[in-house]
């Protein structure tokens, strides 16, 4: 047992003895934690710092790209790895372990337990995570990664990859089984926090994703390590994860960071979410259309791609369904505002607008799914995958800003946030839409081996008339990814600083839900006692009962 | 453990709630178990995707000189079958505190895995495919060799259960441990149904 981990058990123990405990400090506090808030708060910092570097790969290639005569920044087959790159890390040590790192911070104290089901198998996620994570990038330097001429550096990618996918299947399924197992007496999941609810639909997405992730890995790894068969070696690699980089799988990731944006909205509406139940239905959908493991591509014996799904009923069906969930919540936030009395906050503005990246993006993919619009297989589909990706991790970032008393004990400095936050999504916009309209154009996704035979002068897919126009707005989309790597930077730097004045207090905003009964930051074993919940806002309701209110009159 | 000003402010009129009994080991063994089934079956139906383009195109899908051979397979199938109805037998044992026969249960259980790997190895020896030989005898090794070590981890949890029911830790009520060890027991052997089936039946 590390020496700042609450077991179920002990915490509940020392609850009932009251007893204080003396944390350990310096290095011994963040190695040996099974605290989940540590856990956390490691997710988040080191997410964000791959982040900027998934950013600055982005761009870089991007530069690449506004000039067709030549190479002149890096060879093709360069050009080809760092976009790989950076869409690896963007989902994989990017946005996807922020979520979960919130997730594993935040929900044990939403759901009243006293730490999340597994906390020692979280700690290690991390690690492993994290050192996987170091093996993914550096294997690039040596030659590695999809299109990698170093079989052995390729063979590390894949492993390094694999590692990272059982690090996240880990981390997530000790959050999930959190909300299944440890939720406060009276907590039924019907009145589970939007939040956690979206991690436990969400989170189930991915626990049934991840592992035909790796099982596709390890094949590509066997076969690349014993005669490179029928994969096609390193070429092949990327065809086995690039599924997880277009509709329907990308939605997954959007789920937990609609599930933010549902938290955020009522407390700063002042009222309860409007119609929490359809909530929770819209979220469900959501996590249900997003898993799409079916829709990956295939191979033939002799090495050939298939994609027999492709403008088929359940590609199509999903393509356009998967709008309504996101709509639908929607239409509900705003209603809980209109219905509400809004206090503009921080929290809000950015969940409000990486729900807006996220709608937009899924919008985008409801046009992929029309055959005549040509749009599979072009930038089109990089420019979705961005706002999804941008979307998801500014409400993210809603989520830290919101927390951020519970997970760091402070509150944000607003302005620094704001401006960052908004940095990032005028990016995220500068970088897509350029790369929508070159999809439009015909330039292929990038993550193909058409660019590696592209004679100079000429776009793989795009007419020599549209040559220059796409040269411009591959150079835009560049400008837009460094923006939003600025944006990054500045949010990242913010987690370094507090608010001036006061502490944070243990309810700063007039939270809703279990988290914001406690004190800030939270301590070990997060509650002293919890009574029976009996509503899906207890701590709103014993502040409007405290205070002799209603909702009407609050 | 510090109590704070929240919590007593806004809960103090009411009552403590009772205690809950989470499963925790047992939905945390369901999830694991059922991760470790689908990388199985995501390469069963990547082989039999595979293996209906080849048979639609007129080929034999397994290549010449093979000799997957039934009995190894069935002997496997009928061995891990037989495992269900003693591990089943090891928590009703410790449901009931008989721990000699919980014991028992768990020694004929491990022997029963252990006669399974033996099977499949022998299986490996008979089949005359060496692994780079053909895309055909990478998967059959691949999904073979896994579910080979998904049983050994089932084995593996099993014995460290049976461990602890020595120590008297899982007894009766307490017994969720080995009835997580057995759920995943079970998830091992209806993967295996899947994989025998495909692999050794239908070929």
């Amino acid at each position: 047992m590390t020496v700042t981990e609450a077991s179920r058990d002990a915490a509940a123990e020392a609850a009932a003895t009251a007893t204080p405990s003396t944390p350990p400090t310096g290095l011994a506090a963040v190695v040996g934690s099974g605290d989940p808030r540590t856990i956390g708060k490691l997710f988040v910092g080191t997410s964000l710092l791959f982040l900027v570097a998934s950013g600055v790969a982005g761009a870089l290639v991007d530069f690449e790209l506004a000039d067709a005569s030549g190479s002149e920044i890096f060879e093709p087959d360069t050009a080809l790895r760092l976009f790989t790159l950076h869409s690896t890390a963007a989902l994989f040590l990017g946005v996807l372990p922020l979520l979960i790192g919130l997730a594993t911070a935040i929900v044990p104290l939403q759901v009243g337990a006293p730490t999340v089901a597994f906390p020692r198998a979280s700690a290690a996620a991390f690690w492993v995570w994290l050192v996987s994570g170091g093996i993914v990038l550096a294997s690039y330097a040596i030659d590695g990664g999809p299109w990698g001429t170093e079989s052995d550096a390729v063979g590390l990618y894949i492993l390094g990859l694999i590692a990272v996918s059982v690090a996240l299947f880990v981390a997530t399924a000790s959050v999930v089984t959190t909300v299944l197992t440890l939720r406060a007496p009276g907590l039924t999941l019907r009145r589970a926090p939007l939040f956690s609810w979206s991690v436990l639909v969400g989170g189930t997405g991915w626990l049934l994703t991840l592992p035909v992730l790796a099982a596709m890995l390890l094949i590509t790894y066997l076969d690349l390590r014993y005669g490179q068969q029928f994969l096609g070696g390193s070429g092949g690699v990327y065809n086995r994860i690039a599924w997880l980089f277009w509709q329907p799988t990308l939605y997954l990731v959007a789920v937990p960071a609609l599930g933010i944006v549902a938290d955020v909205v009522p407390v700063f509406a002042q009222r309860r979410h409007h119609k929490h139940g359809a909530a929770m239905v819209l979220l469900g959908l959501a996590a249900a259309l997003g898993v799409g493991a079916w829709a990956q591509t295939g191979v033939t014996i002799d090495g050939g791609a298939t994609v027999p799904w492709l403008n088929e009923g359940p590609w199509i069906a999903v393509s356009f369904l998967a709008i309504v969930p996101v709509l639908g919540l929607f239409g509900l936030w705003n209603l809980t505002l209109l219905k509400g009395k809004v206090k503009v906050g921080t929290p809000l503005i950015l969940a409000q607008l990486g729900a807006l990246a996220v709608l937009v993006g899924v919008a985008a993919g409801g046009a992929t799914a029309i055959e005549d619009l040509d749009l599979d297989g072009t930038t089109w589909m990089t420019a979705q995958a961005v706002l999804v990706l941008a979307g998801a991790l500014l409400a993210g970032l809603a989520g830290v800003a919101f927390w951020a008393p519970k997970l760091y004990g402070k509150l944000l400095p607003d302005a620094v946030v704001r401006l960052g936050a908004t940095v990032l999504f005028l990016g995220a916009f500068v970088a897509a839409v350029p790369l929508a309209i070159a999809g439009t154009l015909g330039q292929v996704r990038l993550a193909t081996a058409d660019i590696l035979g592209a004679e100079a002068g000429t776009i793989p897919g795009v007419s020599g008339g549209d040559v220059d126009t796409v040269e411009v707005l591959d150079l835009i989309a560049g400008i837009g990814l460094a923006v939003m790597v600025f944006g990054g930077v500045l949010v990242a730097l913010a987690l370094l600083k507090r608010r001036p004045g006061e502490g944070p207090g243990d309810d700063p905003w007039g939270g809703h839900t279990l988290e914001w009964a406690t004190s800030s930051p939270p301590p070990i074993g997060h509650f002293a006692a919890l009574p029976e919940i009996t509503s899906e806002a207890p701590v709103y309701d014993a502040r409007h009962a405290a205070a002799g209110t209603t909702e009407a009159s609050a | 453990m510090a109590t704070t000003a929240t919590d007593l402010e806004l809960f103090s009129q009411a009552p403590p709630a009772p205690p809950a009994r989470p499963r925790v080991l047992l939905i945390g063994t369901a999830i694991g178990a059922g991760a470790a089934a689908l990388v199985v079956l995501t390469l069963i139906a990547f082989y039999a995707g595979l293996r209906a383009d080849v048979i639609a195109s007129g080929e034999v899908w397994l290549p010449e000189g093979t000799n997957l051979q039934l009995t190894p397979g069935g002997m496997g199938m009928a061995t891990l079958a037989i495992s269900l109805v003693t591990v089943a037998w090891i928590v009703q044992a410790l449901r009931n505190e008989d721990r000699g026969h919980a014991l028992m249960a768990s020694a004929v259980t491990l022997v029963l895995g252990a006669a399974y790997i033996n099977v499949a190895a022998y299986g490996w020896q008979q089949i005359g495919l060496g692994i780079t030989s053909s895309p055909q005898a990478l998967l059959i090794y691949t999904i073979t060799g896994l579910h080979v070590a998904m049983a050994g981890v089932g084995m593996l949890f099993i014995a460290v259960m049976a461990f602890k029911a020595v120590g008297g830790q899982l007894t009766g009520r307490a017994a969720e441990g080995m009835s997580a060890a057995a759920l995943y027991w079970f998830v091992t052997v209806a993967t295996y149904s899947v994989v025998w089936y495909t692999i050794t039946i239908s070929k």
